[in-house]
């Protein structure tokens, strides 16, 4: 039976959405709680920011086990999967990446849940909007065609831009608006580049358009190499404005400092990952030749200045903000340009894209743990935002404090930590790619990094808060309690068993790009 | 007894010996518990909780050492006196994560742990100091408003010490190392409230990572000659150190230094280049030591890097004692003593460490004259019996090395106690912490706390080596071995196998230089130990006047009296500390009168034949190795007749009385005035002791100095050059074409843009440029060199591959590489000319010069090759000479059973 | 033949055209007569006085009902070429448009019961 092995092959996109539409039905058929203080409910699923968190996290969750059934069964095992090919790949490159988005999804709903409540945010339209965006991203990881990649990619975008405009007011706006704005552009050089390249080469398809790249300097061959030079820098920079490299980097931290921050959890974890999955899959699956993944004249060295700017740039000035979120943000942009770094080493190394892959599942879980721990130490009216929110918490709260610290110690790659790995895996994948010097600049790099991550802590354990400043008096949420916790526990599992799951990541890093 | 120990040896196999989990574990719980919901559970139960998981760990830590002397009986009685293979326990956690070595060979880290003679030895010292520090600690810390953080942070230090030593491998033993750097840090911060005290804690972290690099360093060189990071397997196969390692120089070629080469006019210049570019040869063992040491000298606080800990007193006294005088400091000791196999092959490395070693122990003792602050005085003292540890440990007396870390143990951590009990006592009145610990503001306190300063007393007297104490029999030994031992090379002709490089031997000054080195030091000892002794105990108080059942005026509490020097206070008597603090003294005070005499080999001067060392004993299977390598003794010691050893003795004896006779001269017969008259008649002298060489400030000016530019450097390129030049541009761009972004006036949405255009505009601009790069390759040896184009998308290329400055072909084409051969001292310049698709060219030049001799290629490229057998896990290796050989991987149950 | 000697004639064309373009706007700019008075300064408004800034501020409704008819428009379109292959398409095809028009009926009850369709509040 083919048709049901497609069916199987696609259900965790299927789960996704058939739970998103349930949710908008049952949020928009739903009873609104009743309001307090007696004031007019207008809103249909009003105040129900909880239930429909779990809800939300429930279905992504759905989504993950369906992804992960997917994985354990072997795509390779369905025959349906194939006719998909190539404007969905069906591979365990795309099981990984529903079951990694399904998790910061899932995980970042759990947050939301908590987050909106307490914060009063009566805005229950974030639940269905980071469904779809979630759908988008699995979509984006498993696109194999220049359309699917549009249409994904807009679909992932657009859901987040409302996202980060969800609380009204000015900041939140403004972040919103130049989000779109820029994505816009960004989106519009992507689709610029695609046309050009099925104008150069007559294919939408990467794996099309791969072979064609080959043909190119072979006697016959009618493919214009300049085009497909152009085409490429414009298809690249528009995936590079959603992994935030710099220099497309910049709206980065007004956006995840204005949105609510269970939607910078969003963005920080499933935007960035899904965008790093296309970019593998544009880079390996269509400009794989020789001629432009070479060290001298391709995109690698392209990637690897960016990659280089990346990271310092993000570290630096992530060591120069008093608002912890906003030193998070730019600290994700530090992040994209490690994993660049692997997408660099991949070119010449076999360990690249696997150590890509753990990067960005180490980061994911350590990102959600730290924006969770983040939340749980304000609360409503006082949100914790600076390094003074924050002092004495490992006294007032040590639990929070000491899930902090873990999170905050895995994104400084410290070991025994899932991001000790990432970080291992990635700066050994460009000595396997004999990029020494790019070893060195990440290592030390990710000592800049140690700096302002720890500081954190010595703020947490070492500071008394200043007397009249307002104390951040730690919220209750079990539904964020519930995801720090499963994040600890995945942070530290694979910090003390990375072999658990290395084969895998190679696994998953292995599977061609394009078909 | 023994019945019980066959059970217990049924129960624990010594290759899964999971008691081991049990001692490491019990304190991390102890630290979980007592950090997460310390605030909640009290400070009864939290002590209770600290103390149980200490003791308990403390008991398996018994056991093993039980069980490991049980088994080292049994096979020695079993092989009549042979020296047997050290007995290791080990328990294997998981394979943690796989490195790659040379040639793709995989080398997997496991966390596993073993414990042998000398781990366990350890472990009972870390255990057994740190319960009765613990101990004293609940009453010492009593009431402090951290209480449980302290004890969280104590168990995690001993959890982080354990895996240090317990660790089988160097990774885990790294894992302790930062772990008991950061507990460190963490504990000397602990009243952060004050200012310096964090700067002390920040000090010792980042001192700390200097010496961290090089045992990072070790490690990835272990990982890539060795291919392992198991002790075991390093002591087994490091036969493979001993390869020629060029260090210097550390490029292929730098074109000033061929251009300098080709200046024969100026002598100069062909000098110059010549003295630079001669190739410097050591082994491999030399480098792997040394960078070794480097981290044991960060951690242990010897020269250069010992300024840390003077500043890390600013921690509570139970922590000075415990981590920066029993047990931590130590660390570096422990790894020299744990890699004895590895420093044994290069006496060079050897003599740096002892040399080293000496000279902090006299430099620290310089210093330690004249510090007032008694906390200060004991950290100069402990940074200078590290330097006797080290001093033993490299004349290759690691068994006398190590036993003076023990008795270290007992005498220290006594005096940190004791002087933690003195300030306890002082604090009833003078609340400036810096004032209550100065020496000026002491004396005749041996009348209001006997029991401190009786166990002070013994602790002075070990420490300055008076006969049969604890550091007379450690000190003496390490003295003596010092004048009589010879360190050989390990190989028969003194040179590195398959090449012409001669080792560094030991030098024939050396002994003697050691030796008078270290009685220096102990003259020194000896005498600033008898002062504090006696400024503390003896005389008058000078604190304040003591009024005999003195109460306290209304509430004004301790009302900024500080106490300075002289000033006519009046106030309490200083009392007794409590029950909870005075055990571990005595305890301790006990173990620095008779602890000695687990190792006394100095008997035998007075009864001839005598031979008691079990410590030794105990030890000698783990220092077998090290002692020796193949047919060659390494290790030798002139056994010059008792003459010599009584000698050595006397000189001992005679420099622990004349120190301390001096001091009860000048400080308790003359009131300290022939000291005070010296400093008069001698200032500078004095100046330059009481600023301690003004070390610090140098540093502080230096390195710190120099990063403090850089971040300032690094800020003005921010300032004007990103945000000037960026804007500017932005500004313009925006001028000339932003009528759509102007709307969007509220922030800066178009210098995001702006960015993004010209990231953009660069992407395509690298993609649309053609690029001319090639790879040369060349052989001085052969003279053959050849390029090889980089590819690139619609690209034609051209050469001129034979220099006459012609292109070979008029046409571009797709031909990438070429080759040619030179003569000796010609050179050619080749061009690579490439067209792209827009029809741009680029043209690079390439200079190819044959050498009249042949360059020292860099030691990876003599490559020795590691073959592996999947089957066996046996590997072949190949050395840069043609030798071969053949390592068996050990296999677990060999390895267990060792 | 390399690109840019492909692309040249193009090229050409642009800059003519744009040169054209300045020779007219800014000849009658440089050459015209100018003869300015307030009336002639007013921007043209079907002969009434302008009233009010430039910047009028429309209801947010206007945008929403538009954007809700361009989505559910657009998505029409995509009917018709089903309804052409439908045969063809079998049951498949069949499901896969039922599954789209249910996608959107669930789209506009949201949008129906979250209030975006009452233009009286």
């Amino acid at each position: 039976m083919t048709w049901w092995s497609t069916l199987f092959a696609v259900s965790p996109l299927v789960v996704v959405a058939l739970g998103a539409l349930l949710l908008m039905l049952a949020e928009a058929l739903g009873r609104p709680a009743p309001a307090a203080d007696g004031a007019v409910v207008t809103d249909v699923g009003s105040g129900r920011a909880g239930e429909l968190g779990i809800g939300s996290a429930v279905v992504l969750f759905a989504g993950g086990v369906f992804a992960l059934s997917l994985w354990m069964v072997g795509p390779e095992a369905l025959p349906g999967a194939e006719g998909l090919a190539p404007y969905f790949i069906v591979d365990r490159f795309s099981a990984f990446f529903g079951v990694m988005l399904c998790l910061g999804g899932g995980l970042s709903a759990l947050l939301g849940g908590g987050y909106l409540d307490e914060h009063g945010i009566d805005r229950s339209e974030f639940f269905p909007l980071l469904l779809w965006a979630t759908l988008g991203a699995m979509a984006l990881a498993g696109a194999g065609d220049l359309l699917t990649l549009f249409v994904a990619l807009e679909t992932m975008s657009i859901g987040v831009y409302a996202m980060v405009g969800l609380r009204r007011n000015g900041r939140a706006i403004e972040a919103a608006l130049k989000y779109f704005l820029l994505g816009g552009f960004a989106g519009a050089l992507t689709l610029f580049g695609a046309a050009l390249l099925y104008g150069a080469t007559g294919h939408t398809d990467l794996a099309g358009i791969g072979a064609s790249v080959g043909t190119i300097g072979q006697p016959g061959s009618t493919v214009p190499a300049g085009l497909v030079l152009v085409a490429m820098a414009l298809v690249v920079s528009g995936l590079l404005f959603k992994v935030a490299a710099v220099p497309f980097h910049m709206w980065t931290p007004d956006a995840y400092e204005g949105a609510p921050t269970p939607a910078t959890t969003f963005m920080a974890v499933a935007v960035k990952c899904a965008a790093f999955a296309i970019l593998l899959r544009v880079l390996f699956g269509a400009f794989a030749d020789e001629r432009v993944a070479s060290w001298g004249t391709g995109w690698p060295p392209v990637l690897a200045v960016l990659a280089v700017a990346t990271m310092t740039v993000g570290n630096l000035i992530a060591g120069r903000q008093e608002s912890v979120k906003r030193m998070l943000a730019y600290s994700s942009i530090a992040h994209a340009g490690y994993a660049l770094l692997g997408v660099v080493a991949a070119m010449r190394s076999g360990m690249g894209q696997a150590s890509v892959l753990f990067y960005l599942l180490a980061y994911t879980v350590s990102t959600v743990g730290a924006f969770g721990a983040l939340i749980l130490c304000g609360r409503r009216g006082a949100e914790a935002v600076s390094y003074e929110d924050l002092a004495g918490i490992g006294r007032r709260h040590p639990v929070v404090a000491l899930a902090f610290s873990l999170f905050l110690v895995s994104l400084a790659g410290i070991p025994a930590t899932a991001g000790f790995f990432g970080k291992l895996g990635v700066f050994l994948a460009a000595i396997d790619a004999e990029l020494y010097v790019l070893a060195v600049v990440g290592l030390l790099n990710s000592f800049l990094g140690a700096y302002y991550y720890l500081r954190v802590l010595v703020y947490m354990y070492m500071r008394e808060p200043s007397p009249n400043a307002p104390r951040a008096v730690p919220m209750r949420s079990g539904q964020v309690g519930v995801a720090i916790a499963v994040a600890a526990l995945l942070v530290v599992w694979w910090g003390l068993f990375p072999l658990s799951i290395g084969a895998d990541v190679t696994a998953a890093g292995s599977a061609p790009m394009a078909r | 007894m023994d019945a019980l120990l066959h059970r217990l040896e049924v129960l624990l196999p010594a290759d899964e010996f999971t008691l081991l989990a049990v001692i490491l574990l019990m304190p991390l719980l102890g630290a979980f518990v007592n950090g997460v919901f310390g605030r909640r559970l009290g400070d009864q139960a939290v002590s209770l909780m600290g103390l149980a998981s200490i003791a308990i760990s403390f008991a398996g830590s018994v056991v093993a050492f039980a069980l490991l002397a049980f088994a080292a009986n049994a096979a020695g009685s079993g092989e009549s006196g042979h020296a047997a293979a050290a007995t290791t326990f080990v328990w294997r956690g998981w394979e943690w994560l796989t490195l790659s070595a040379r040639a793709g060979y995989s080398v997997p880290v496991e966390v596993a742990f073993s414990i042998d003679p000398l781990s366990a030895a350890m472990a009972l010292v870390v255990t057994g100091v740190g319960l009765l520090i613990h101990l004293y600690s609940t009453k010492y810390m009593e009431g402090d408003p951290g209480y449980y953080r302290f004890f969280s942070y104590l168990n995690l230090f001993i959890f982080s010490m354990l895996v240090l030593v317990l660790g089988k491998n160097l990774v885990m033993v790294f894992i302790g190392w930062e772990g008991v750097g950061l507990c460190s840090y963490l504990l000397i911060g602990f009243w952060f409230e004050d200012g310096a005290n964090a700067a002390a804690g920040k000090k010792a972290f980042i001192t700390n990572r200097v010496g961290d690099f090089g045992l990072i360093v070790a490690m990835a060189m272990l990982v890539y000659y060795v291919g392992s990071l198991d002790f075991g397997t390093i002591a087994a196969n490091r036969s493979l150190l001993l390869q020629d390692l060029s260090y210097w120089p550390p490029w292929n070629r730098l074109p000033l230094l061929d251009w300098m080469q080709t200046q024969s006019d100026w002598s100069v210049l062909s000098t110059v280049h010549g003295w630079v570019t001669t190739p410097w040869h050591a082994s491999v063992a030399t480098i792997v030591a040394l960078a070794l040491f480097l981290g044991c000298v960060g951690k242990s606080a010897q020269i250069p890097l010992y300024v840390w800990l003077p500043d890390a007193m600013a921690g509570p006294t139970p922590v000075s004692a415990l981590i920066h005088a029993a047990t931590m400091v130590t660390a570096g000791v422990y790894l020299v003593c744990r890699m004895a196999p590895v420093f044994a092959l290069s006496p060079f490395a050897m003599f740096v460490v002892a040399f080293v070693g000496v000279s902090t122990a006299v430099f620290a003792a310089s210093i330690a004259l004249v510090q007032n602050d008694i906390k200060k005085v004991l950290a100069y003292s402990t940074i200078s019996q590290l330097g006797f540890m080290f001093l033993g440990v490299g004349v290759g007396a690691f068994a006398a090395g190590f036993f003076h870390v023990v008795t270290h143990a007992f005498f220290k951590a006594c005096l940190f106690l004791g002087a933690g009990s003195v300030i306890h006592a002082m604090h009833a009145r003078i609340h400036a912490t810096d004032a209550a610990q100065d020496l000026r503001n002491l004396g005749g306190l041996r009348r209001f706390m006997p029991h401190t300063h009786w166990t002070f007393l013994a602790s002075v007297l070990a420490i300055a080596g008076f006969p049969l104490t604890a550091g007379f029999f450690s000190k003496d030994e390490i003295l003596y071995r010092a004048w009589t031992s010879h360190l050989a090379v390990p190989v028969p002709d003194g040179k590195i196998p398959g090449t012409t490089v001669t080792m560094t031997g030991w030098p024939a000054w050396g002994p003697s230089v050691l030796f008078w080195l270290g009685v220096a030091a102990a003259v020194l000892t000896a005498f600033y130990m008898g002062r504090l002794y006696l400024g503390i105990f003896w005389g008058e108080f000078r604190g304040w006047r003591i009024v005999r059942r003195f109460r306290p005026r209304a509430a004004g509490h301790h009302d900024g009296a500080s106490g300075a020097p002289g000033a006519p206070l009046e106030g309490p008597m200083p009392r007794e500390s409590p029950l909870a603090m005075t055990v571990p003294l005595m305890v301790l005070g006990a173990l620095a009168l008779v602890g000695g005499f687990l190792n006394p080999h100095q008997l035998a001067v007075l009864i001839p034949g005598f031979h008691f060392a079990p410590v030794d004993d105990f030890l000698a299977p783990v220092f077998a190795t090290a002692q020796s390598f193949g047919e060659v003794a390494i290790i030798t010691h002139t056994e010059a007749g008792s003459v010599l050893a009584a000698l050595a003795v006397g000189i001992s004896v005679v420099a622990a009385l004349a120190g301390l006779g001096i001091a009860y001269f000048i400080y308790a017969m003359r009131g300290g005035t022939p000291a005070r008259e010296l400093a008069e008649r001698v200032p500078w002298l004095h100046r330059i002791l009481l600023n301690r060489y003004w070390i610090d400030e140098v540093y502080q000016e230096v390195p710190i100095g120099t990063v403090d530019t850089l971040a300032s450097a690094a800020v003005w390129v921010d300032r004007w050059l990103v945000d000037g030049v960026i804007a500017g541009i932005s500004s313009g761009v925006v001028r000339v074409a932003g009528t759509v972004l102007r709307l969007f006036q509220t922030g800066r949405v178009q210098v995001y843009a702006t960015a993004m255009v010209i990231g953009v505009a660069g992407v395509g601009w690298f993609f649309a440029l053609p690029h001319a790069a090639a790879r040369a390759f060349g052989d001085d040896d052969t003279g053959r060199y050849s390029l090889t184009a980089a590819p690139g998308l619609g690209y034609g290329y051209r050469w001129d591959a034979d220099g006459d400055g012609a292109w070979d072909s008029d046409g571009f084409g797709q031909v990438r590489d070429v080759r040619f051969t030179l003569e000796r001292e010609r050179s050619r310049t080749v061009r690579l000319e490439v067209e792209n698709a827009f029809g741009l060219r680029s043209m690079r030049r390439f200079e190819f010069t044959r050498p009249k001799v042949s360059r020292a290629r860099p030691a990876a490229g003599r490559n020795t090759v590691i073959e592996i057998d999947e089957a066996g896990g046996a590997r072949t290796v190949t050395l840069p000479d043609g030798r071969k050989i053949e390592l068996e991987a050990p296999s677990p149950a060999e390895e267990g059973a060792r | 033949m390399s690109l840019v000697a492909h692309y040249l004639p193009l090229l050409l064309v642009f800059l003519v055209a744009a040169a054209i373009c300045a020779t007219f706007w800014l000849g009658g700019a440089l050459v015209g007569r100018k003869n300015p008075t307030a009336e002639k300064l007013m921007p043209y408004e079907c002969g009434n006085d302008t009233e009010g800034g430039r910047g009028i501020r429309l209801h947010v409704k206007f945008y929403l009902t538009a954007i809700l008819f361009v989505v559910f428009d657009v998505e029409a379109v995509f009917i018709y070429p089903w309804a052409v292959l439908f045969k063809g398409l079998g049951w498949v095809g069949f499901a896969s448009m039922s599954a789209f028009i249910v996608a959107l009926l669930v789209a506009l009850i949201y949008v129906w019961k979250k209030g975006a369709l009452e233009w009286e509040t």
